[in-house]
């Protein structure tokens, strides 16, 4: 065995010119999942009939299945969905002239929707009851002492879970290669078929991976010092 | 093509899908088994602080906790011949099967590594203190005190493991591998019926993981039978 060490840097040099793109696939999912996990953890907590069992059903589902499944379901079951409501309405929309690159995102917000709004749920669970009445004693409403207390402190402990829900879909993008996308993974792929040098190919990209991932590690331990300052917790 | 979602072909594909779900649980139980093992094994030299060792057993678990698991897999799929050659082994031939156990392995002896030391840590060192007190050796203290006390902290993150490790095997078929993905990939390719066979496969894995959580609930209830129950957690 012998590693073409000066085909690793220039596989390197090729595959991380989609970095941008496979952050772009990985931010606007955690993103908007975010916004959906708080919008589902908040209508879960509140009982509501026929709705928190459909809530609860969907985060089941994602959680429970892979993320390859919610990508090949997206993929092939939303052009049924758009061309049923297409023809039943006369719109001149075509499943066929979406980007696939849509499909691979929209299945990766639903599922970041689901991880983030457990996470969402356990970090307020976290925040002690007595602050919420804390909020009320001195007069603020349910939104006013959510804003600016729960939240806060909610979001400071769910630092370290959101870290982990990025990383995780930053591996995940990788998936969006069985749709023969050209993000890391795929571009990768096509660099170690045209060259015939897989090993190495998949240790450049391993290696790009793994260098945004600590990345992220370090940043969110940045935030997290910044955010967690003033909570003086524990002993 | 016909564009009708017909759910009576979900009902007769599952059957089929099902017969290789021994496959998956081959891939899952003995990455488990084998991860666990591994995971004890890095665990140690970090809990003990053994100068280099613990370097390279923390740059090992981030590796494997900052790369995709389907780069891994690719990793060790072309890695491995790689490396047996070296010593005049000829793998080329190899099942695939044993490619993804061995990268499934990899992968959960990180996770489980760091599961252990943190879970070993949380027991306070007073217990082996009081545990060597009462006269009993290192190994004893450690099976009879901490160990039981740790392995309830474990357990949850365990299963945790358990289940997104379940989750992963899904992409075995990337490297060939016949499981149930892989026989669901033929299939498509036979009957140009995607969407159904996605679905299917989605319902038995959804349906694995919730029977599997089911059963860690009641196990971490056993395994936390010995706690105070406290009063005001919620």
């Amino acid at each position: 065995m012998t590693i073409d060490i000066a085909f690793v840097l220039e596989a390197l040099r090729e595959i991380s010119k989609v970095i941008p793109l496979t952050l772009f696939m990985t931010f606007t999912p955690v993103f908007l999942g975010i916004v959906i996990g708080i919008i589902v953890a908040f209508v879960r907590m509140k009982q509501i009939k026929f709705v928190t069992p459909l809530l609860n059903l969907y985060v089941s589902f994602f959680r429970g299945t892979p993320i390859i499944m919610h990508i090949m379901l997206v993929y092939f079951g939303l052009p049924l969905i758009v061309d049923g409501v297409a023809n039943t309405f006369h719109l001149a929309i075509q499943s066929s002239s979406i980007p696939i690159l849509f499909f691979v995102i929209l299945a990766l917000t639903f599922s970041a929707g689901a991880y983030a709004s457990e996470i969402i749920r356990s970090g307020i669970l976290s925040v002690p009851k007595g602050q919420l009445e804390a909020a009320y004693a001195i007069g603020l409403t349910f939104t006013q002492a959510m804003r600016r207390y729960i939240l806060p402190q909610a979001f400071g402990k769910s630092i370290p879970n959101f870290t982990n829900v990025f990383i995780g879909f930053l591996h995940a993008t990788s998936l969006a290669f069985f749709l023969s996308i050209k993000e890391l993974t795929g571009v990768a792929n096509i660099v170690a078929s045209v060259n015939l040098k897989f090993l190495e190919a998949f240790i450049a990209v391993g290696i790009i991976y793994w260098s945004i991932s600590i990345m992220t590690e370090w940043i969110s331990h940045l935030i997290e010092k910044r955010v967690t300052a003033y909570s003086k917790s524990g002993l | 093509m016909e564009n009708n979602f017909d759910f009576v072909l979900i009902a007769k594909l599952l059957p089929t899908l099902l017969q290789y779900l021994p496959v998956t649980f081959e891939i899952l139980v003995f990455s488990i088994l084998f991860g666990m093992v591994i995971g004890i094994m890095l665990a140690i030299p970090k809990l003990l602080h053994i100068p280099v060792l613990k370097q390279i057993i923390t740059i090992y678990i981030s590796f494997i906790r900052g790369t995709p698991i389907l780069v891994q897999l690719f990793l060790v799929f072309y890695g491995v011949p790689a490396i047996l050659k070296l010593i005049h082994i000829d793998v080329t031939r190899m099942d695939a099967m044993y490619f993804v156990i061995i990268t499934y392995t990899l992968s959960n002896a990180a996770a489980f590594a760091e599961i252990f030391r943190a879970a070993i840590l949380t027991v306070d060192n007073g217990q082996m203190e009081a545990a060597y007190s009462v006269g009993l050796n290192g190994p004893q203290a450690f099976m009879r005190i901490v160990f039981p006390q740790a392995i309830r902290v474990a357990f949850p993150n365990i299963a945790n493991t358990m289940i997104s490790s379940l989750k992963d095997t899904s992409l075995a078929f990337s490297i060939g591998v016949m499981d149930m993905v892989g026989r669901g990939e033929t299939l498509i390719a036979s009957t140009t019926r995607a969407l159904e066979i996605y679905v299917a496969l989605s319902i038995v894995y959804f349906v694995i993981v919730m029977v599997l959580e089911k059963i860690f609930k009641f196990n971490e209830r056993y395994f936390n039978r010995y706690m105070p129950k406290e009063i005001a957690t919620h």
